[in-house]
């Protein structure tokens, strides 16, 4: 009996951990990639119309459950008479790639360059630092409107927009984790072990990092989402033929009050999306705080 | 003990650092010596300087401290000096450290195995992979660690102190350096497994002639381990001798007042019953 209890005190307290970090970041995770799954998946199934099929006899249909509304369009048709629900995957298809690599073209410089800074100190923190100030001080729309306003709108200078306004806010927080990882004890005994200094920033104190960022990377899904979002919104997003869901809120703004279903559905993936993808990056940052790894 | 020679020769060191616009004098004149298989305790207060004098020898010092004169040889060559620093080409090589504190001390991400071999591809060239589990598991029983394998696949935070300690021994005598510097390394340690440490330290410089600076504030483990005892006191070296000339007969006053206030226990009257 009393070796029973015992046993229990060992095994108790590790399982209830194990199990609740996990829920949070699993059950956050699941959606996404179910959402994931259905935008690339379903199309290859051929049941849904070509998302640019204009259905110029059944423009701004209603969706199914309405009155006039069919199962051909079960979400209703837009302006020209597309279907929404091929409109739907097929700009969640866009819209996550974009959300995806707008993060990755922001958090890899981003996070290089923060470590450099965080790690290096000296002068090369210091014009790192006001590099990063002076990208923090401008604003944002104004810098996407002149770089598209130059380039014209595509998805390579999208993401040149979405890395050159991403990258500083994230070397902001690696650099300060850099700064707290390069003081701890095992780099000085690196460094008295003869490690070379690259081989103590890449192989050592960047996988010490790996929570933070990844954290810091799904929340850049989130922005990199709404920054297409609000592009497209001002008509410098994504241009026909291709379709996005910031592209279609935009196309649904002035049919909102007699239409208002061309507009919602985007609406509410791109909120339920982006939410879920805070939610997880919050969900990661916790679960890969260092107080609660080294226990 | 002392098989003639000097594995490691501090002369003269001056060390100063650079505080908010003031120059801070650190170390003033140092000298001192280390015979291959002898062990030197470094002892006195914190801020004495025991430890910048220990990182000097590897530099390791913050980038704000200067080594103003003087110089450290190691087996007669110069490696540290005002005008060069050339402690890159000994340190894990020549000469290993052991830190305070083990449990901070090792990468938390990397088992011990991964760890050792690091060092080892480090500074043993073309060495091959049955070698490296050779000299891993091979050091790890020096530290007196029974159950190798075990150990060797655990993570850092899956050891205890004690061993996460003779861990951290082992990554610094992996290469068979010919000094070892260790600073407070057994302060983190409960008193059974410090002296288990200490035994381990000293069968180290007795078999394999590795000269060891040990740095404490613990006078009466140094009294254990070393062979001679340095007393440092604000940045000075005030008195250097054999164990037993410096502990019973102190010729200085610092020295005294250490040794009074090493906490007795002399039967009926302990200050903490």
């Amino acid at each position: 009996m009393t070796e029973a209890i015992a046993a229990l005190d060992e095994v108790t307290p590790r399982r209830i951990r194990t199990k609740r970090a996990r829920t949070s970041v699993f059950w956050l995770s699941l959606p996404l990639l179910a959402i994931a799954a259905t935008v690339v998946i379903l199309p290859l199934t051929g049941l849904l119309p070509d998302p640019n099929a204009q259905d110029l006899d059944n423009t701004l249909a209603p969706p199914v459950w309405l009155a006039g509304g069919t199962w051909e369009h079960p979400l209703g048709t837009g302006k020209l008479g597309q279907d929404i629900l091929s409109q739907m995957v097929a700009g969640g298809r866009l819209t996550l790639f974009i959300g995806v690599v707008g993060a990755l073209v922001a958090i890899g410089p981003g996070t290089l360059i923060g470590v450099v800074a965080g790690y290096y100190r000296g002068w090369v923190d210091i014009v790192i630092s006001r590099l990063i100030d002076a990208q923090l001080a401008l604003p944002f729309i104004l810098i996407a409107l002149a770089i598209i306003a130059n380039r014209g709108n595509s998805l390579p200078v999208l993401f040149l927009v979405l890395a050159l306004t991403g990258w500083a806010p994230c070397a902001r927080v690696t650099r300060s984790v850099a700064m707290e990882v390069r003081e701890r004890q095992f780099v000085m005994g690196l460094r008295a072990a003869g490690a070379s200094e690259p081989r103590i920033v890449f192989r050592h104190i960047i996988p010490n990092l790996i929570g933070t960022v990844v954290a810091l990377g799904s929340l850049q899904v989130g922005t990199a989402i709404l920054v297409e979002s609000a592009l497209s919104f001002l008509g410098m997003g994504v241009l026909p033929p291709d379709v996005s869901w910031g592209a279609m809120l935009s196309a649904g703004q002035d049919v909102l009050t007699n239409a208002w279903w061309v507009a919602l559905f985007p609406g509410i993936a791109i909120t339920s999306v982006v939410l879920l993808v805070n939610l997880l990056g919050d969900a990661l940052l916790t679960h890969n705080d260092p107080r609660k790894r080294k226990r | 003990m002392n098989a003639g020679g000097t594995l490691l020769e501090v002369s003269d060191l001056t060390v100063t650092a650079a505080v908010m616009d003031r120059s801070l004098t650190l170390l003033h004149g140092v000298s001192l010596t280390v015979a291959p298989g002898e062990v030197v305790g470094l002892v006195g207060e914190s801020g004495s300087g025991k430890t910048t004098l220990a990182r000097s020898v590897l530099g390791l010092l913050e980038s704000n401290i200067t080594i103003a004169g003087g110089s450290i040889s190691l087996r007669g060559e110069e490696i540290v000096s005002p005008a060069a620093d050339r402690t890159v080409s000994i340190r894990g090589k020549h000469a290993g450290m052991v830190f305070q504190d083990a449990s901070r001390s090792l990468n938390p991400l990397f088992t011990v195995r991964s760890q050792l071999a690091e060092v080892l591809r480090r500074h043993v060239p073309g060495i091959g992979k049955d070698q490296i589990a050779a000299r891993s598991a091979q050091v790890l029983e020096r530290m007196r660690i029974a159950d190798t394998g075990r150990v060797l696949d655990s993570y850092p935070h899956q050891l205890s102190g004690g061993l996460r300690q003779r861990v951290a021994i082992g990554l610094a005598v992996v290469t068979e350096p010919a000094l070892v510097v260790a600073d407070e390394c057994t302060t983190a340690l409960d008193v059974t497994t410090q002296a288990e440490v200490v035994v381990l330290l000293r069968s180290l410089a007795a078999d394999l002639g590795v000269g060891l600076l040990f740095v404490t504030h613990d006078l009466m483990l140094a009294s254990d381990l070393c062979d001679r005892i340095a007393v440092m006191y604000q940045g000075e070296i005030v008195e250097l001798g054999a164990v037993d000339t410096v502990l019973l007969h102190p010729e200085v006053d610092y020295t005294k007042r250490l040794l009074a206030a090493v906490p007795q226990w002399n039967g009926a009257t302990s200050p903490h019953a």
